[in-house]
């Protein structure tokens, strides 16, 4: 049956290059008219669907792709054809099935088996790709893109040296090597010289560059290899030669101007008074050579010491506050971890005021006359210095002498904000940035920033209004926009914002955006496997799979699955809703009625709402928009199994991100809710692992031994006993009481506000009628040792926890805390 | 501030840069597409912490018809950052990759014609030309300067 006449076989090789040429409609009548004559044509019901598929119609599809597939058990086409179709639904494994079956009929199918080939690498089965390009190369030898396919899976394989002689193989076989550079030619001399690299020879790496030098036409990257390979053959002299020239070239590059130090010989974590000197020198050479290189200035400030420091910081933030450099603070802070050059960049900052103040110069020794805006740019590096101390008196001073100073400069009230935002007051923080976006409404960038302390607010409609502003007047639904932008930084700030507003389906909703573009990052990958291939960019494409493999370890997905985690436990543990914060330490009764209240005035606001929505999907649709079904998130916030979607989330993270212990700590929040005390287990053990005093890890330690004690008989024999395995290492035989003692005292003298709270938790779960012991644990942090951790954020959360202990020293904890913090509106009563 | 050629690895973070910034945005498989083509043409501006504050994307201009030449998509740097004169190092960068590796004769790009500081930054600081002004180049309807440099030494 499969044969058909003439007139028909034309026919449906016409509709076979319809699918080709993506012409779906017209191939889609062609099958249908080879189908009137002949209704039982496997291959041509098979197209059908795939053209179905095109269409939109997914059962249609799927129906006739299997109807076709049923007449005709025995066609390859048929076996492609479904393979095709889950492929385009992203069904990779039953898409393989399907290949390989094709592959079982029609063994020599080249299309079959590069499709196939596709799907191997971009699912990493790197030993079958490697099986299929080498059939490939053994039936095409001619094809050039068959012998790198085959290099690229030995090299993918961890064989790079396999893969270095398929390309020796191929250049061998090259007749005529481009005379001219040709740059798919050098990108793949280049690739066949970075597989020699990882290899481990680098003689053998570097002695190749001098071979292809005269055909690749990419002098940077020849000559940043030569460089690295000197420096690691130990060739110093050549290699302080070969880091000038780079240097030439881009005078701002650290990486450059760090191989030249290393050349040097002056790579020592702790430079000699002696080889310091030297450092020095060659920065200030450098200088010399370049005087617009930044890295030339500021890199010095790294390796100096002492009076050295003192010195080059001095020339270094005169220059940059004579020019007005708003990033000067930024860039110098990191130093800050050196105490020593905290103290000393903050005299010279108060020594240049002082004289600006009195004689206009950075010094009272007769420096020349300075421009009126470095005393402005000196307040306002002033303002950040002390802003990162927390010193919030004097920062605010400096700040406001500068606004008084220059009062439409945007920086400025941008960093009022940043002030006001660490003290705890996020509406006036809010307001100054409110200020600094009017003065300058043409920049996106102070509208973003003005945006995200909206919703740092919980100013929700504001920051709506806000980040639309800059939407192109075409776009039918800017804030769907922003999502199709894939604006991850939005999305995660308006979902934190939805979290503390106790709107979980809307966060989750949030968090869920995130996560489906890392699934489209990962999806955008596939169509490169042909396409780098093609234009041999070969050391780019394997960048992209080694970064695809390690993609959501970013720190963007890091921070929607927490956040993501965090309300799906808190749906288990509270399925009727989640607290506000408002809510903490109320009564069951006392929460019943402010419930109500608030779920009377929700429906208003429902209400409202719904008319207004009403006319905008009525505009939205008019323009040809798609209206949200689910504005609530409601899909997630009414799930069965909110453990089982939390922990979806966090599989990624399990694998990718195994060495961070917050990974381990959200894994145990699970695994106890679902009581699966071995996996508990297992994540309180690889926690210890990573940082056995973390403060979260104690408060876990403690939950998991009263789970266990609770389980009691019912635990399993086997169960049992290996917990009573790692007991030891868990609580170094003691009781929990003794254990929460000795957490304590080893900690008394870190001076940690988090593991206080830790241990307050611990306590009131292990004496739960008696809090006094709990309050005393926290009100420790009133001691002075306890002041470079008494953050902010540290002390919201310890009002949190006195909230949900009721504590009835509540208040007393506001009043100190509103000491510390006069300007935070959480501690106002 | 670090100057140097973009990887993978930057472009989320260049698309956080670009959403933060400018009006014309792209999805992550434009960036990528950018970045496995050209991967030469590209730069980043890191700050100590390593983080981007600033990118130039750039790509060639592959028109049977024409010469070959470089093409800038797009240009930004963090306004906290601005003053250092890093969006004309970028340019640098990326315009002598253009030259040396795919010998371009000359680049290009467009500015939006309301605005006058990236036109003044292209003009004055980099000398482009504005060979033409493109009517409705933009999506919402707004005429782009097309502006050009010579890439000859």
């Amino acid at each position: 049956m499969r044969e058909l006449p003439q007139k028909e076989a034309n026919l449906f090789k016409q509709i076979l290059r319809c699918y080709e040429n993506k012409q779906y409609k017209k191939g889609f009548k062609g099958a249908e008219q080879i189908l009137k004559k002949f209704p039982e044509h496997g291959e041509t019901l098979a197209l059908k669907g795939l053209f179905y598929n095109h269409l939109d119609k997914k059962e249609e599809a799927y129906e006739f792709v299997k109807k076709g597939l049923r007449h005709d058990l025995k066609s390859h086409v048929c076996w492609h054809v479904f393979g095709l179709l889950y492929r385009s639904d992203k069904n990779y494994e039953e898409a393989m099935k399907c290949y390989s079956q094709a592959l079982k009929i029609d063994k020599e199918n080249l299309q079959i088996m590069r499709d196939y080939s596709l799907l191997q690498i971009h699912t990493r089965n790197y030993e079958a790709f490697a099986d299929t390009r080498h059939q490939l190369l053994e039936l095409r030898p001619q094809n050039r893109q068959f012998w790198i396919g085959l290099a690229i899976a030995y090299h993918m394989m961890g064989k790079p040296e396999l893969g270095i002689k398929v390309l020796a193989t191929y250049e061998e076989t090259l007749k005529d090597i481009p005379t001219k550079p040709d740059y798919e030619h050098s990108e793949m001399l280049l690739y066949h010289n970075a597989m020699l690299e990882d290899t481990g020879d680098i003689q053998a790496a570097f002695d190749h560059l001098s071979t292809i030098e005269a055909h690749v036409c990419d002098p940077k990257t020849l000559k940043e290899k030569r460089a690295q390979f000197l420096l690691t053959l130990g060739r110093q002299e050549e290699a302080v030669a070969a880091y000038r020239t780079l240097i030439a070239h881009n005078p701002d590059n650290f990486a450059y101007m760090d191989g030249l130090r290393k050349s040097l010989g002056l790579d020592n974590d702790n430079l000699t008074c002696e080889e310091e000197v030297k450092v020095l020198d060659v920065f200030k050479e450098l200088q010399k050579e370049y005087p617009r290189s930044n890295a030339a200035k500021r890199l010095p400030l790294r390796y100096a010491t002492g009076e050295a420091f003192v010195k080059t910081a001095d020339g270094y933030l005169r220059i940059m506050l004579r020019k007005g450099v708003p990033s000067l603070f930024v860039n110098i802070k990191i130093l800050y971890t050196d105490k020593e050059k905290e103290q000393a960049i903050e005299k010279l900052a108060l020594g240049y005021l002082a004289a600006l103040d009195k004689s206009k110069c950075f010094d009272t020794a007769g420096s020349s006359i300075e421009p009126p805006t470095a005393l402005l740019w000196t307040l306002y590096f002033l303002a950040q210095h002390f802003d990162f101390k927390r010193d919030t008196a004097q920062a605010l001073g400096y700040i406001n002498r500068a606004i008084e100073h220059t009062p439409t400069l945007v920086e400025l009230h941008m960093t009022k904000g940043r002030i006001l935002k660490h003290a705890g007051d996020l509406a006036g923080a809010l307001d100054s940035l409110n200020e600094a976006r009017e003065l300058d409404l043409q920049d996106r960038f102070i509208n973003s920033k003005c945006t995200k302390y909206m919703l740092r607010a919980d100013k929700m409609a504001e920051a709506e209004k806000t980040v639309v502003l800059f939407a192109r007047a075409d776009i039918v639904d800017p804030l769907n926009d922003l999502v199709d932008m894939q604006a991850m930084w939005y999305s995660l700030e308006a979902g934190e914002s939805h979290i503390r507003q106790g709107q979980l389906g809307r966060a989750l909703k949030r968090f869920h955006q995130v996560e489906k573009h890392f699934v489209d990052f990962t999806e955008d990958q596939f169509d490169f496997h042909m396409y780098c291939l093609r234009k041999m960019t070969l050391r780019a494409y394997i960048a992209l799979l080694k970064l695809e493999d390690q993609l959501r370890s970013h720190a963007y997905y890091v921070r929607a699955t927490q956040n993501a985690v965090r309300c799906y436990v808190a749906l288990f543990d509270k399925p009727n809703g989640e607290d506000s914060e408002e809510m903490e330490g109320m009564t069951d009764a006392e929460k019943k009625k402010f419930r109500n209240k608030q779920r009377k005035a929700e429906l208003k606001a429902q209400k409202e709402a719904e008319e207004k929505k009403a006319q905008a999907v009525l505009e939205i649709t008019k323009k040809g928009g798609k209206v949200d079904e689910d504005p609530e998130g409601l899909k997630y916030s009414k799930t069965e199994d909110p453990l089982g979607a939390a922990l979806k989330f966090l599989k990624p993270l399990q694998e990718l991100a195994a060495e961070r212990i917050e990974t381990h700590l959200m894994s145990f929040e699970i695994y106890i809710r679902k009581n699966k005390l071995l996996l508990a287990l297992k994540s309180l053990l690889k926690s210890i692992k990573i940082d056995a005093n973390n403060a979260t890890l104690h408060e876990q330690l403690v939950r998991f031994a009263l789970a266990v004690q609770k389980a009691g008989d019912t635990l399993k024999p086997a169960v049992k006993s290996v917990i009573n395995k790692h007991w030891e290492t868990l609580y170094q035989g003691k009781d929990l009481s003794g254990f929460n003692a000795q957490f304590l005292a080893k900690n008394k003298d870190l001076g940690s506000v988090p593991h206080l709270i830790s241990a307050a938790i611990a306590v009131s779960l292990i004496h739960p009628n008696d809090k006094t012991k709990a309050e005393e644990i926290l009100f420790a942090m009133g001691e002075d040792k306890y002041v470079s951790t008494r953050s902010l954020e540290n002390c919201l959360l310890s009002m949190k926890t006195l909230k949900s202990l009721r504590s009835n020293r509540l208040q007393e904890f506001k009043t100190k805390a509103a000491k510390w913090y006069p300007k935070a509106t959480a501690f106002q009563s | 501030m670090n100057i140097r050629e973009a990887t993978l690895e930057d472009m989320i973070p260049m698309q956080n840069c670009n959403l933060h910034n400018l009006p014309e945005n792209y999805q992550m498989k434009y960036y990528f597409y950018h970045s496995l083509t050209w991967p030469q043409l590209s730069y980043v501006a890191e700050d100590e912490k390593g983080r981007v504050v600033g990118y130039v994307l750039a790509k060639l201009e592959e028109d049977p018809a024409a010469e070959p030449h470089g093409h800038i998509t797009s240009l930004s740097v963090m306004r906290t950052y601005r003053r250092l004169g890093v969006a004309e190092k970028l340019m640098t960068q990326s315009q002598n990759a253009m030259r040396d590796v795919f010998n371009c004769k000359f680049v290009s790009l467009h500015v939006r014609k309301s605005n006058r500081a990236a036109l003044q930054l292209y003009r004055d600081t980099l000398s482009y030309t504005v060979q033409d002004i493109e009517k409705k180049y933009y999506a919402d309807g707004e005429d782009a300067y097309a502006c050009r440099k010579s890439l000859r030494e």
